[in-house]
């Protein structure tokens, strides 16, 4: 009786403290949570929208409301229209973008490693004044030299070409200055040096003992230069004028451009044709970073972290 | 002999395809782009001028005018962006927070969407035809008073998420010790994020001011983009004055004499602000310690 009583008396006192604690860190919980929600929100509306938008017909995309989905979805209608516009250009377009960021993306990473490990392994006369430079640049506007650059590649026949598009970004700076770092901290030295006692000849050493070792890295910086070429519109607009070799976003912008002009606007289904034509070139993006998410963010938290 | 010469070439044969590709692709262009700013053309043939460009480019107001403009979205747009970014990763790194992966991929996404597209999903959102509600609230996204405001909305839904994972990787590489030191203490979480996490998150915070800023003075895709739906002043951002200077009135010397202008003053800008804040960090530790030795 006495121990049941002290026990009921421990219980009441230690109740009201725990339950106080407790309700507050749910509030508070249920508060934090509720506006990630909210924000959540706010970062998903254009792509539910575009999810949305791109079952509508022209009629239907004025008409409804624009989060309302119509009774009979014409997703297939309006990717018909796409893929048959105008001959299929815009698989034309999208092979395209494939190209430059493929293309951009492989020789970043073969030059850039190459002359990150020159720069974190060897020591030369020149080797700090080379880095600095290259370190400096990164500070210029990428944009500043996209006019100058149509005007240099003028005369080596260079504009409106895919190596026009692709030379120019294969040179990153970033590339560089995040693989020096990697290699100088993860390739050991010892395992340089006993691959030179072995014999080996030092483009051997590079591409045995220390390409491998740094593969992290370069599925990283592959990422990163892909998503940034496939992302790119300035330097394509200022370079192409060929629409057959245009990327994804100079594609759909000239399609955009169009709508300004009444008559194009009276011939052709232009708002399917950009919405869904645009729904096409984000999803390949999203999925892909939903699987690949790890690989960039440490590519760009040690590049940037670091800096 | 022959074996050193070739250690001493080596590292130079490893740098050499990245340095070719570099000084012909960037540092050649901003060398030619300064040479042609030297000349005018005048019926196809071109006159050395010396630094006339630049001399018409100071009194150049539309330019000027861009220059203001875009400054002044670089300031809002920076301001809103990264504080929304902080409070993004702050709220994150609280225990409260619930679905937290979830959340870090959603504000993330954006990431991988191209600008181009950005724009045009927002532009859509924006432009009356296409949207019921704004008609019902006479709210025009794309009139001029408010189109500012617009394309900080797109760049900031871009970034955010991008900035707010820098400052959680920052965050992540804190040991917890300090944590549960200030706990000990008595520091709440609120306490925390303001005496601990932010002091901490400093040198990114100060990486990412930097970065926002650059990418706001390149800004063109958003209000080129938008020139479909609305009518955009050209001298709205120096980019949109110059692309046009280049290609609608093909005037290349002076579209290059402004390039260049807009490099120089974004550098100048960004090494300013990176002096004040290194300069403003030191007094603020200086600060710290004496006030820490007073105490003691």
């Amino acid at each position: 009786m006495m121990e049941l009583k002290v026990e009921n008396k421990r219980a009441t006192l230690g109740r009201p403290a725990l339950h106080k604690v407790s309700v507050g860190k749910i509030i508070v919980t249920v508060f934090v949570t509720l506006i990630l929600a909210i924000l959540a929100c706010y970062f998903l509306i254009p792509v539910i929208w575009i999810l949305i938008a791109s079952t509508k017909t022209q009629a239907q995309l004025s008409s409804t409301g624009i989060f309302s989905i119509p009774a009979h979805l014409a997703l297939w209608e309006n990717l018909k229209l796409v893929f048959t516009y105008s001959g299929g250009v815009y698989v034309r377009w999208f092979v395209n973008s494939i190209v430059y960021a493929g293309c951009v993306a492989v020789l970043t990473c073969v030059v850039c490693s190459m002359a990150g490990y020159a720069l974190a392994k060897h020591r030369f006369r020149g080797r700090d004044v080379t880095f600095y430079l290259i370190l400096a640049s990164m500070m210029i506007p990428g944009t500043v030299t996209a006019i100058p650059l149509f005007v240099v590649e003028q005369p080596l026949h260079l504009v409106d070409t895919y190596f026009g598009v692709i030379f120019p970004l294969i040179a990153s700076p970033f590339g560089v200055y995040f693989l020096r770092i990697y290699i100088r901290d993860v390739v050991p030295n010892e395992l340089i040096e006993a691959s030179k006692v072995d014999g080996a000849s030092e483009r051997r050493t590079f591409w045995r003992i220390v390409l491998p070792i740094i593969r992290p890295a370069l599925s990283t910086l592959f990422l990163i230069s892909f998503i940034g070429t496939w992302n790119n519109f300035f330097l394509p607009l200022v370079l192409l004028h060929s629409q057959s070799l245009y990327p994804l976003p100079v594609g759909i912008e000239s399609l955009l451009s169009l709508i300004n002009t009444a008559a194009a606007n009276q011939t052709l289904p232009l708002y399917q044709l950009v919405i869904t034509g645009s729904l096409i070139s984000i999803l390949p993006m999203i999925i892909g970073f939903i699987i690949f998410r790890k690989h960039i963010v440490t590519g760009l938290t040690q590049g940037s972290v670091k800096l | 002999m022959d074996s050193s010469l070739g250690k001493r070439l080596s590292p130079w044969s490893f740098l050499l395809p990245f340095l070719l590709l570099f000084t012909a692709f960037l540092i050649v262009p901003l060398l030619y782009a300064f040479y042609t700013s030297l000349f005018i053309h005048r019926m196809g043939i071109a006159y050395f001028v010396g630094f006339q460009n630049y001399l018409n480019a100071f009194r150049d107001v539309a330019f000027w005018g861009s220059i203001v403009n875009v400054m002044k979205y670089a300031v809002i747009q920076g301001v809103i962006m990264l504080a929304l970014s902080l409070a993004l990763a702050l709220l994150l790194d609280t225990k409260f927070a619930r679905f937290k992966a979830f959340f870090r991929l959603v504000y993330f996404l954006p990431y991988a969407v191209p600008g181009v597209f950005a724009s045009i999903m927002w532009g859509f959102l924006y432009s009356k035809p296409l949207d019921p509600l704004l008609q019902a609230i006479h709210f025009d996204p794309l009139a001029s008073g408010a189109f500012l405001y617009s394309i900080v909305n797109i760049a900031t839904w871009e970034w955010a998420g991008y900035n707010m994972t820098l400052y959680m990787a920052s965050l992540t590489g804190v040991s917890a010790d300090i944590y549960e030191a200030a706990k000990m203490d008595g520091c709440n979480e609120m306490q925390l994020a303001w005496y601990i996490k932010i002091p901490l998150l400093r040198p990114t915070i100060v990486m990412t001011i930097i970065l926002s800023f650059i990418g706001s003075m390149q800004l063109f895709n958003e209000p080129f983009l938008l020139e479909a739906l609305t009518p955009v002043s050209q001298t709205f951002a120096p980019n949109l004055d110059i692309y046009n200077m280049a290609f609608s009135l093909t005037n290349l010397p002076y579209a290059a004499t402004l390039s260049v202008l807009l490099g120089l003053i974004t550098i100048l800008i960004s090494v300013i602000v990176m002096v004040l804040t290194r300069f403003l960090g030191r007094t603020a530790e200086r600060r710290q310690t004496t006030a820490m030795a007073a105490g003691v």
